[in-house]
């Protein structure tokens, strides 16, 4: 077919030299004419259709980054010469993703594959591979859980890596989830337990993936297991270790509100149900066996032993799935809301801890009150059970979020769990004021918005305006902002303020990309292959995201994706053929297999 | 009552500076930390609305511009970049364009190469007509005294002149000002009485800026320099213009020095310099959020005043010097910038300097008669409930 192709962009693109790609273009075969357009060519179908008629084009190409856009007049100029209108193809170098270091590559080969008339899709897919039976899932939340579950309830062998020493990851942190107000364990700690018994599941906890090597469908893993120093299997978590224990430091699974001693149970419902040992802060471990050691003496199983080492293992996978979840933006980097100064200023995960029945008050919603820490002989605020009740509690929403100076992004999850607090509230303090802040709610989901609705109903004040700022005037905390609806501004006093906080990818979720050569979008999430399509799989071959680490989200939307990976995963052993990376085609692959595709 | 909608005013005001008021999703944070927003002015996002729907009408009435000192605050925390302080500044100047009835204005605003034009015009005519009617009538070696290059009291008379006419057309302005906010086109009736309860205001706003230093009350870190050089600037120049347009003879006269005018002239200069110095400096290395963005006005301004400061020093020291040729010459050009500077007042942000005190004044009297209408029906609840 005699072929013209014609270069137009939309706007500006530095990053892709276009003579390149015309002039690579040019020496293709069939092709008659390449025609460089620029940005935004003004074009006349009558013209066209003079230079369709002169040079006999039988195909056209439009190529750049938007070739759509300038689709209708092509159309209309093959038309008009006679020719069939359906034979104008795009080159689209922005949908079949020309960026990064392969650009001019890609472009080129985006060019090749419109030029036969063949869908690229298809020339780039890449080779298959065979795939190793055993699964890695990286990070053991809600995410990796559920997806290891679908797989290893199919028969195949997972081996679910997971950073704390419990599994269960924030959800096990929550009180209640939205909107359905089930109690959040009540859901978790039954798959945390199946994952614990399930035969087909390797559990390694305390553990991180440090190594890659290998390729698509065996991939070899080097995995630290950190020393535990306790024999999880003796453990019976009778908690004498705990009480001798003299070092206290912040309870990470308490989001820091209440302490922990160095050999500890992150909570009573941990899997495995055993203690393990804080080696950073345990002084017999730091002194070298010179110091204390209390724990050793008392353990009435003898399972402690505190000389343990830090292990490598190395195994052997087919597929990993990534479900290293989030972590909460600084809420002290935002200074006009107090966080760190004020003592009542709480971030979202700090009050589920305070709402939630196991948390440090058994659910108590209570003002900190100062107390001597005995240790340091100084004052500090701390939360007791037998505390004052805040009569007045506010929640700021878009804290972080959807704000140039922080994330500019939605974190999505934010104004209903601030609509579930506001719910916690004014069910165990009904006298209670509880006043939102937002700017735009957010009720999108399946009853979400009929949620809203709800906590309108309940008495809470429900303010369109962000709070500017949160002070203390003679010790009385005061929240400023503007209502919107009534286009007043406003100060008032509070006795606790709620900030939701943004989400950010979790801490060391740049290095495990490095590690696994996976790409981030702009704002540190794990890129998908395709948002619409591929949700789940990304460039790399047999290597999947599932849950919070692709992109923020709520707790239905992240057990769907988990199972979706699940299911890709299981396709690819049960077929025995996996996906290399893509990408990993080259351009003279691509052209010869457009050569074949164009001959069937 | 119709309201009516002008969708393009948006984009007309891009022209003046305003370039991202479509960003702004209204959380009104910028009014919350706004130390000058009150009960009846919660600025800067009720403008940055009228902005968007349009509401013309709305703007043109409103004070709220006239409220803002600039300290930036609210496009500091501005969570969409959209620059709420910038567009208080463009509505300054667009509110400028707006009570200025000649529309040159407009016109300069709207293109900084206009008004360039137009100062290097008047500045050349200036020249040209003080340098032929210095070498008919006098002796360019001569300064002062009988046969002199420019005859001081040919200066006295002009300076009045000019001085005339920029009244008339700051005082136009100032009616319209008052015509648009507070009579005709304003929906609040206002008694006599409070002008005069309210009048101290407009010399203490005038000699004070004292809500320049209050845009610092609620920071942490309070930053005192930019209204100290603010006031310094203003009050140079209120000082060097009232002597000029009096005292220009004992100013001319010499060679000995005439303390008792001098010492506000020495003082008066040393303002100038030091505040359009410190605001140069601050535009050229963008250290704060106010020196962000420059419009071409006032980079004229502020340069047209240096120079004019630093000419007209020269010639004092020339003069004292004895270099009776180079001080005549160096005057012609003090007055090639003089004349259009001044004349360029009434149409460009300089405005503000009688503007701003005029409209926290009337800011303050509209405030009390708001105040008296609404007491009695106001509730205090801070939010909507629902229920």
């Amino acid at each position: 077919m005699r072929t013209g192709i014609f270069f137009c962009q939309v706007e500006e693109n530095n990053r892709l030299n276009i003579a390149a790609v015309a002039k690579y273009a040019a020496n293709l075969p069939n092709v008659e004419t390449v025609q460089e357009l620029g940005i935004q060519p003004r074009l006349d179908a009558k013209d066209l259709a003079g230079q369709v008629h002169s040079g006999n084009l039988e195909r056209i190409v439009i190529a750049g980054d938007m070739p759509g856009y300038f689709k209708p007049v092509f159309t209309k100029a093959m038309a008009l010469a006679g020719h069939d209108p359906l034979e104008v193809r795009l080159a689209s170098f922005r949908e079949h993703g020309a960026s990064g270091s392969t650009t001019l590559e890609r472009a080129k080969a985006i060019v090749v594959c419109a030029a036969f008339g063949v869908p690229f899709a298809l020339a780039v897919e890449p080779a298959e591979t065979p795939v190793q039976p055993t699964t890695l899932i990286i990070g053991a939340g809600i995410a990796g859980i559920q997806a290891a579950l679908e797989i290893a309830d199919a028969g195949k062998p997972v081996c679910l890596v997971e950073r704390f020493g419990t599994i269960g990851g924030h959800m096990a942190m929550f009180d209640k989830t939205f909107p359905t107000l089930d109690c959040s364990a009540c859901i978790l700690t039954p798959k945390m337990v199946s994952v614990a018994q399930h035969e087909m599941i390797r559990l390694l906890t305390n553990s991180e993936v440090i190594a890659l090597s290998g390729s698509p469908g065996s991939y070899r893993v080097q995995i630290k297991c950190k020393a535990r120093m306790v024999d999880v299997d003796a453990c019976v978590a009778c908690n004498i270790c705990s009480e001798v224990c003299p070092v206290e430091v912040a309870s990470e699974f308490d989001a820091g509100i209440a302490r922990r001693k160095a050999v500890y149970i992150p909570f009573p419902q941990a899997v495995p149900n055993a203690y393990l040992v804080d080696a950073e802060n345990c002084l017999y471990v730091q002194s070298a066996g010179k110091k204390c050691g209390a724990c050793l003496k008392k353990c009435p199983k003898e399972c402690i032993d505190l000389t343990q080492k830090d292990e490598i293992i190395e195994i052997e996978v087919g597929n990993i799935i990534i479900a290293t979840g989030y972590d909460v933006l600084r809420a002290e980097n935002i200074e006009h809301y107090g966080y760190g100064i004020l003592p009542n200023v709480l971030t979202a995960l700090e009050f589920e801890r305070l709402t939630n029945a196991s948390g440090p008050t058994g659910g108590k919603i209570v003002t900190k009150s100062l107390k001597l820490n005995k240790r340091t002989k100084l004052e500090e605020w701390v939360f007791d059970a037998n505390g004052p009740a805040p009569k007045s509690i506010a929640i700021i929403h878009c804290v972080g979020s959807r704000d140039q100076n922080y994330n500019s992004y939605c974190s999505r999850v934010c104004c209903m769990y601030s609509l579930k607090f506001a719910h916690l509230v004014k069910e165990k303090l009904p006298g209670a004021d509880c006043y939102e802040f937002y700017i735009d709610m957010r009720a999108f989901g399946k009853g979400y918005e009929e949620f809203f609705e709800r906590i309108k109903h309940e008495g809470t004040f429900v303010i369109r305006g962000r709070t500017a700022a949160i002070s203390e005037l003679n010790g009385q905390m005061m929240v400023t902002g503007e209502d919107i609806i009534q286009d007043k501004l406003i100060q008032f006093p509070v006795d606790m303020v709620l900030l939701a906080v943004g989400l950010i990818p979790a801490h060391g979720t740049e290095e495990l990309s490095h590690m696994l050569g996976l790409t981030r979008d702009e704002d540190g999430w794990f890129s998908e292959l395709n948002y619409n399509g591929r949700p789940m799989d990304t460039e790399k071959g047999c290597i999947y995201v599932a849950g919070m680490c692709q992109s923020p989200k709520d707790i239905p939307d992240v057990v769907a994706q988990a199972s979706a990976v699940a299911a890709g995963v299981l396709s690819s052993i049960s077929s025995g053929k996996g996906i290399g990376h893509r990408g990993s085609v080259t351009l003279s692959e691509i052209e010869a297999r457009a050569k074949n595709l164009q001959a069937k | 009552m119709a309201i009516r909608v002008n969708p393009k005013i948006i984009d007309d005001l891009e022209g003046y500076g305003a370039e991202d008021v479509q960003l702004c999703y209204h959380c009104g944070n910028c009014s919350a930390v706004c130390p000058h927003a009150d009960e009846f002015n919660v600025f800067p996002r009720r403008p940055m609305r009228y902005l968007q729907m349009g509401l013309e009408r709305k703007l043109e009435t409103s004070l709220e511009p006239w409220l803002c000192y600039y300290c930036g605050q609210c496009s500091d925390q501005c969570p969409r970049g959209a620059e709420p302080g910038e567009t208080m500044m463009s509505l300054r100047r667009w509110l400028i364009s707006r009570y200025d009835i000649t529309g040159i204005a407009r016109l300069f605003f709207k293109s900084t190469k206009v008004e360039l034009a137009a100062v290097i015009i008047v500045a050349l005519l200036t020249g040209i007509f003080f340098l032929g009617f210095g070498l008919w009538q006098g002796d360019i070696n001569v300064y002062d005294g009988s046969n002199a290059f420019l005859p001081s009291s040919f200066i006295h008379n002009f300076d009045l002149a000019l001085g005339f006419l920029v009244a008339l057309f700051i005082g136009l302005s100032a009616f319209r000002f008052w015509w648009f906010s507070m009579g005709g086109k304003s929906a609040v009736p206002i008694p006599w009485w409070l002008y005069i309860k309210k009048a101290y205001l407009l010399p203490w706003h005038f000699f004070t800026q004292k809500r320049f230093a209050d845009c610092e009350k609620e920071t942490t870190r309070r930053i005192y320099l930019p209204w100290l050089a603010h006031l310094g600037l203003m009050l140079g120049y209120v000082i060097m213009l009232f002597i000029v347009m009096v005292f220009v003879k004992q100013l001319q006269a010499g060679p000995e020095i005439n303390w008792s005018v001098h010492v506000f002239g020495y003082l008066a200069s040393l303002g100038l310099l030091i505040g359009v110095v410190y605001m140069l400096r601050g535009r050229l290395k963008k250290n704060r959020t106010q020196y962000q963005r420059s419009h071409g006005s006032d980079w004229i301004f502020l340069v047209l005043l240096f120079i004019i400061a630093l000419t007209g020093v020269t010639q004092h020291i020339l003069h004292r010097s004895g270099l009776l040729l180079a001080a005549n010459i160096v005057y012609i050009v003090h007055l090639m910038v003089v004349v259009p500077w001044l004349l360029r007042m009434p149409f460009t942000k300089w405005a503000h300097m009688f503007l701003r005190p005029l409209g926290m004044y009337f800011s303050a009297v509209r405030n009390e008669a708001l105040a008296k209408q609404k007491s009695g029906i106001e509730t205090t609840v801070p939010a909507r409930k629902v229920a």
